[in-house]
């Protein structure tokens, strides 16, 4: 075969001149399929090129390694897959059909080795037998240890379609949120009529269609609306919706998923078709989250194909695929067709075809008698038509890659065996089974279908959103049936437009169609399975054999067979597939199609890539980052950041050549024996202020804050309702009704929430009010020693004696030139102060405060220094020593429980049985037997160390190497802790078990006597 | 001793110039004042200081030529003012109320001001934003507190027409929706929504 006959001319002298609409022939362009140069035009999918260059087999099939050629025109196509692009720009699972061809396109076909002509697979036809439906289960079950390591990796190599890109993804992708009052789902001809109605109420309108045009199926039919061709009045109704300020035209955008509340997904391509447009940056493609008020379904129909022996040759397509074809691309499916159908629709692909100059040897018609205009049309066209006959298989050569003849023979409904065949000579086949409405979307979020039998199809019944569905998709096959609802349900959606802004609505003449005959499975000669397969999935080769066979099996619930027989389960969802492999199951069964039900329709629609799934969430800006004034002088220094929420904090700051664990124990003893800084930013700061912030505070916090003085600091602990330590820190009281709260770093946020949340919803009465200030401040710890000399050298207005400003009080004031909030507080147990300047001047007092202390051996430290530090003085971290069930009265800290306070949150749970019983896990601290041992975070301690089940009575809350004790420190909870002071437990690793004494917590300064100077 | 010296949490960042520029903007001083909008002498102490009444209703924004109130919620509004007044009017309006039951805070530092301007800055809120801001009450003087990028964030429409919208994050979060905005707002991005479109092919 050549390419050159497939390529028609644009006027065939018969007065057809529309072939090939869309097929610039002033525009040639290269492309390789399979590393083959091949040439199209501008206008062409990668399918019609490809057929044009006298190509057929597009695929191999899933299991049997078949080869397949085109059966759609258009997204629904479950055979002609490919790989597009190269590299890391490879996308796999592509439907060629779909594809528009550009220049210098690269396109792999997938599922074959060594060659797409010559496939070693091919093996498994011929060993079809061997793999019947649920082989795997029946086949692979034993020996069990041969699943992971022999039966899986062989399956997985063998089975599968395209394979996946290398490398990272160089596109960019996005995504955009809108709402809309009304989203139309389809640009045909349904589609336009109801985005015209709603648009002329000025209600915001989006209309999307997945294809790169407008119309739908307008340019292959032949009816008329208002007197003038479809695609005039398309042309007409694209005008008006583009100029309108309240439309958004969509196409390349393919609704693929609709949700609750009518939430849904679209899917825009926007390069695809010319990558130029990616590569100078465009985003690749865009997902839009839409909120629509109403949504109008017009996603049409999608032709069935029909069932008979070999339908999967190459060759063999559906009638509007053929039309398509020569219409859109002006490509022959072939030199001799013969057109196989139960409806009237398939005599347009004739009369079509044959104007066109391809021809048409034969109709044949399932249907015994039946009488309309175009049949009579094509029988006056001279195409000779055969009622009550139906295709027997058809007969191939070449490996099966080429049709030579189609076996044809009487058909009566129900009659089995075929006794009196014809031989025909054809090269393809077209097929038309009627048409299925789109429902998918219908039936994403619960829309319920009925069985319709006039039209052998479910269509849509009730649906409990705002959702509408019409024309095609509704089952209103009819063109002035579909004008009619796509109107009134745009009117119905937006409201009624009245007067100049009113549309014009069109009409259409109703054409009477002979009705639909209804034909799931033609017989053929000889048995199953003798080189006589009757495809139903033809993506996952699934057949109508293996679905009788998993009937006879007893899986009588569809869902059921679906997955035994992988029916409807591939990259297609069975689009084409679904209805034919019900007509099948029903007839095995001796049920009706409603009895035995559908499988659930799920999104996507179609696939959609993973990049528009992540849109901008990708390297950087993967997931938001939190900086602190300080973040660039940090970065500077260290490699090391740790995150703490979504904050990045020094870890610790190794100098050149020096271990992570130097660096920490260096700024850990620089802090004990000179000073050091901290940047404590992070930390939590809240305003919280009115006339009943005392009591308010005394209602959050499990101690007391009226009483605090004017001036002065107090370490709170707060609780949820359960009696759980939720948070912890310092508070300090600023005036007689104002205080300020800090929080953890990562609880700022949570407790903000939480006071605004009492205040509102339970103690509205309280007259305060609650600010988070966090953002505002630039807060450094200084902590050493010499802290005190570090900030006399800064110099300033706040007296820094300590009778002046005692340990937990704080001063407002100026520092440095700076204006500051002061704390004396301590993580550390040394000497500490904290100060606070608004967040701007943070980066230049930081830099004063290095310079004030380059005399006294100022370094910074980082987070793990500060977790060390607090855990040699016995400090808790809610989170570390706290896990959500564990009480103040665990952690030892029942000084801080109020007895006084007749309330506060979480007081009465503290008073349950089980939160007061005696032997609950304590926090405790541990001295290892042998003082270098480090124990592991976490570890679990045992009574005693035995073989089989040990009995756990605790584990590690924080653990470290104490460079100022020179040995190991950690602190756990362990049962009764508090009363085995002393005892030694064991802790069983993978690899030894370390021993430990329990001990105090406190480790370091008992009496606390370094922060007190 | 020198005066400090100020340190924009954007002052590092490369200037945005796609679809639509983008600019740090550094000398607007915010104060967060809480307060009863029904009580008429906080109302009345609001505007001798402020010389505007509070907007009431969600959404909205009143402005004199130096100061601006935003809608926060029904009991707290954002002030804006030149940075350089920003401590003064904080006391101006901690005197004037008290005795009212109210808390002013100057929080000058605690948020970014990114300025969007040029055609399709609300498109590019929206690629990171669920909220509707095609509403009918969008427009000048809007403001709208909402999700963006992950990040709780303020939107305040300067301009319709040219299209200049001021965009507020914490501190903390500036770098990252700068890079955010960089990233989505590329010449070959840029989208406009319900406006006059190219015809579709057909």
């Amino acid at each position: 075969m050549t390419g050159k006959p497939y390529r028609l001319p644009q006027d065939s002298g018969t007065g057809h001149t529309s072939v090939g609409r869309l097929i610039d022939h002033g525009k040639p362009l290269s492309f390789t399929y399979d590393g083959k140069q091949m040439s199209g035009f501008a206008g062409d999918t990668l399918a019609s090129a490809v057929m044009a260059n006298g190509r057929r087999v597009l695929g191999r099939s899933f299991k049997y390694h078949r080869p397949r050629g085109l059966i759609t025109m258009g997204s629904e196509e479950p055979n002609a897959l490919v790989g597009v692009g190269e590299g890391s720009r490879l996308e796999p699972n592509l439907r060629a059909t779909q594809v528009e061809l550009y220049d210098g396109l690269c396109a792999v076909s997938q599922n074959r080795w060594p060659s797409l002509d010559f496939d070693v697979g091919i093996i498994n036809n011929h060993m079809s037998r061997l793999f019947p439906s649920g082989f795997y289960y029946k086949t692979f079950m034993w020996p069990k240890v041969f699943w992971h390591k022999v039966y899986e990796p062989i399956i997985r190599n063998a089975a599968g379609l395209g394979v996946a890109p290398k490398g990272i993804d160089p596109d960019s992708y996005e995504q955009m949120h809108v709402h809309c009052d009304v989203l139309v789902v389809g640009g045909g001809v349904a589609g336009l009529a109801a985005a015209r109605a709603a648009m002329a109420t000025g209600k915001r309108v989006m209309i999307c269609d997945e294809t790169p045009r407008l119309g739908g199926t307008a340019d292959i039919s032949s009816e008329l609306i208002d007197g003038k061709s479809q695609l005039d009045w398309v042309r007409e109704q694209a005008s008006a919706l583009a100029a309108a300020d309240n439309v958004q035209v969509m196409t390349r955008s393919t609704v693929v998923g609709h949700y609750h509340h009518n939430y849904l997904m679209v899917f825009e391509r926007l390069t695809d078709h010319d990558p130029e447009l990616a590569a100078n940056g465009a985003p690749r493609h865009r997902l839009w989250k839409v909120r629509a008020g109403k949504v109008i379904v017009a996603s049409g129909a999608s032709e069935r194909t029909m069932t008979f022996a070999n339908n999967d040759r190459p060759g063999v397509m559906l009638s509007s695929a053929a039309r398509t074809l020569v219409e859109r691309y002006g490509v022959a499916p072939g030199l001799m067709g013969l057109i196989f159908t139960n409806n009237d629709d398939a005599y347009h692909t004739a009369l079509n075809l044959k104007s066109a100059g391809v021809g048409v040897g034969r109709i044949v018609d399932v249907r015994e008698n039946p009488q309309s205009d175009v049949i009579s049309a094509a029988q006056s066209a001279g195409i000779e038509v055969m009622f009550g006959h139906a295709i027997a298989g058809v007969e191939t050569s070449s490996g099966g890659k080429q049709i030579d003849a189609v076996k044809v023979a009487p058909y009566v409904t129900g009659r089995g065996r075929v006794v009196d065949e014809r031989t025909i000579p054809a090269d393809f086949v077209a097929v038309s089974g009627g048409w299925n409405p789109v429902a998918h979307l219908w039936c994403h979020n619960g829309g319920k279908l009925r069985w319709d039998d006039d039209l052998s199809c479910f269509r849509p019944l009730s649906h409990n959103d705002e959702i509408a569905i019409v024309g095609a998709a509704n089952g209103t096959m009819d063109l002035a049936g579909c004008l009619t609802e796509g109107y009134a349900a745009g009117e119905k959606a937006a409201g009624k437009a009245t007067g100049k802004a009113a549309v014009k609505k069109s009409k259409a003449t109703a054409v009477k169609q002979a009705p639909t005959q209804p034909m799931w499975f033609a017989p053929a000669t000889g048995s199953y399975n003798e080189g006589n397969k009757h495809f139903i999935d033809q993506q996952n080769d699934v057949t109508a054999a293996d679905l009788e066979l998993a009937q006879r099996e007893g899986y009588v619930s569809v869902e059921h067979t679906k997955r035994y027989t992988t029916l409807g389960m591939a990259t297609d969802q069975g689009k084409n597939s679904n209805l034919p492999g019900l007509g099948v199951i029903a007839e095995a069964t001796g049920r009706s199609i409603p009895e035995v039900g559908t499988t659930t329709f799920r999104p996507p629609y179609t696939p959609i890539s993973f990049g528009a799934i992540a849109g901008t969430q990708r390297g950087e800006l993967f997931h938001v980052v939190r900086r602190t004034a300080v973040y660039d002088w940090h970065i500077a220094r260290t490699k090391v950041m740790e995150p703490v929420g979504d904050w990045r904090r020094p870890y610790c700051y190794p100098k050149a050549g020096e271990s992570q664990q130097d660096a920490i124990n260096r700024e850990i003893l620089n802090v004990r024996n000179n000073v050091g800084v901290l940047d404590a930013s992070t930390l939590g700061k809240i305003e919280i202020k009115g006339p009943d912030a005392g009591a308010f505070l005394d209602l959050i916090y499990t101690n007391i804050f009226s009483s605090l003085k004017t001036g002065k600091c107090r370490y709170g602990l707060m609780m949820n309702e359960m009696g759980f330590l939720m948070d912890d820190g310092v508070t300090a009281k600023l005036a007689d009704d104002h205080y300020l709260m800090h929080t953890t770093s990562g609880g700022a946020e949570r407790i903000a929430a939480w006071l605004e949340e009492w205040l509102q919803t339970e103690w509205f009465d309280l007259k305060v009010y609650v600010t988070p200030v966090t953002e505002q401040w630039s807060q450094f710890a200084i902590a050493g020693p010499n802290a005190r000399k570090v900030l006399e050298k800064l110099g300033g207005d706040i007296d820094l004696s300590g009778d002046a400003l005692a340990f937990m009080e704080m001063a407002n004031g100026t520092m440095g030139g700076f204006p500051v909030r002061l704390f004396r507080i301590s993580f550390s147990g040394e000497l500490s102060f904290e100060i606070a300047t608004p967040a701007n001047f943070g980066q230049d007092l930081w830099d004063k405060i290095f310079e004030a202390g380059d005399e006294f051996g100022i370094a910074p430290y980082g987070t793990e220094a500060l977790h060390v530090l607090r855990a040699e003085k016995g400090f808790i971290v809610v989170g570390d020593e706290t896990d959500g069930t564990v009480t103040p009265h665990d952690v030892g800290m029942s000084w801080a429980v109020s007895k006084k306070k007749p309330d506060y949150i979480g007081k009465r749970s503290l008073e349950q049985a089980f939160l007061t019983e005696p032997g609950r896990k304590q926090l405790v601290g541990l001295s290892t037997t042998d003082p270098n041992e480090v124990l592991p975070d976490g570890a679990q301690a045992v009574e005693t160390v035995h073989a089989g089940k040990q009995s756990m009575i605790g584990h590690v809350t924080s653990s470290y190497w104490s460079p100022t004790l020179k040995r190991s420190i950690a602190m756990a909870l362990i049962k009764d802790g508090s009363n085995r002071m002393g005892e030694k437990i064991s802790f069983p690793l993978a690899d030894k078990v370390i021993e430990a004494e329990i001990v105090n917590p406190v480790f370091y300064d008992k009496e606390g006597a370094r922060q007190n100077v | 001793m020198s005066d400090p010296v100020f340190h924009s949490g954007l002052a590092s960042s490369k200037a945005i110039e796609g679809s639509i520029s983008v600019s740090s903007i550094d000398d607007q001083g915010m104060i967060d004042l809480r307060g009863d909008s029904g009580d008429k002498k906080f109302i009345a102490a609001c505007k001798k200081v402020l010389g505007i009444s509070l907007p009431t209703t969600p959404r909205e924004s009143t402005a004199t030529k130096n100061i601006t109130a935003l809608w926060l919620s029904p009991d707290q509004w954002l002030i804006t003012c030149p940075r350089v007044s920003s401590v003064e009017i904080t006391q101006e309006l901690q005197s004037a109320l008290s005795g009212i039951h109210a808390l002013v805070v100057d929080v000058s530092d605690a948020r970014s001001i990114l300025r969007l301007e040029g055609d399709g800055a609300r498109e590019i809120l929206m690629k990171g934003a669920p909220v509707d801001l095609t509403t009918d009450d969008y427009g000048k003087g809007y403001v709208r507190r909402l999700r963006f990028a992950e990040m709780a964030a303020l939107v305040h429409v300067i301009s319709d027409t040219p299209e200049i919208i001021d965009l507020f994050v914490f501190r903390s979060y500036g770098q990252y929706a700068w890079d955010w905005l960089a990233a989505t707002s590329s010449k070959q991005s840029k989208l406009q929504i319900f406006i006059d479109q190219p015809v579709a092919a057909i």
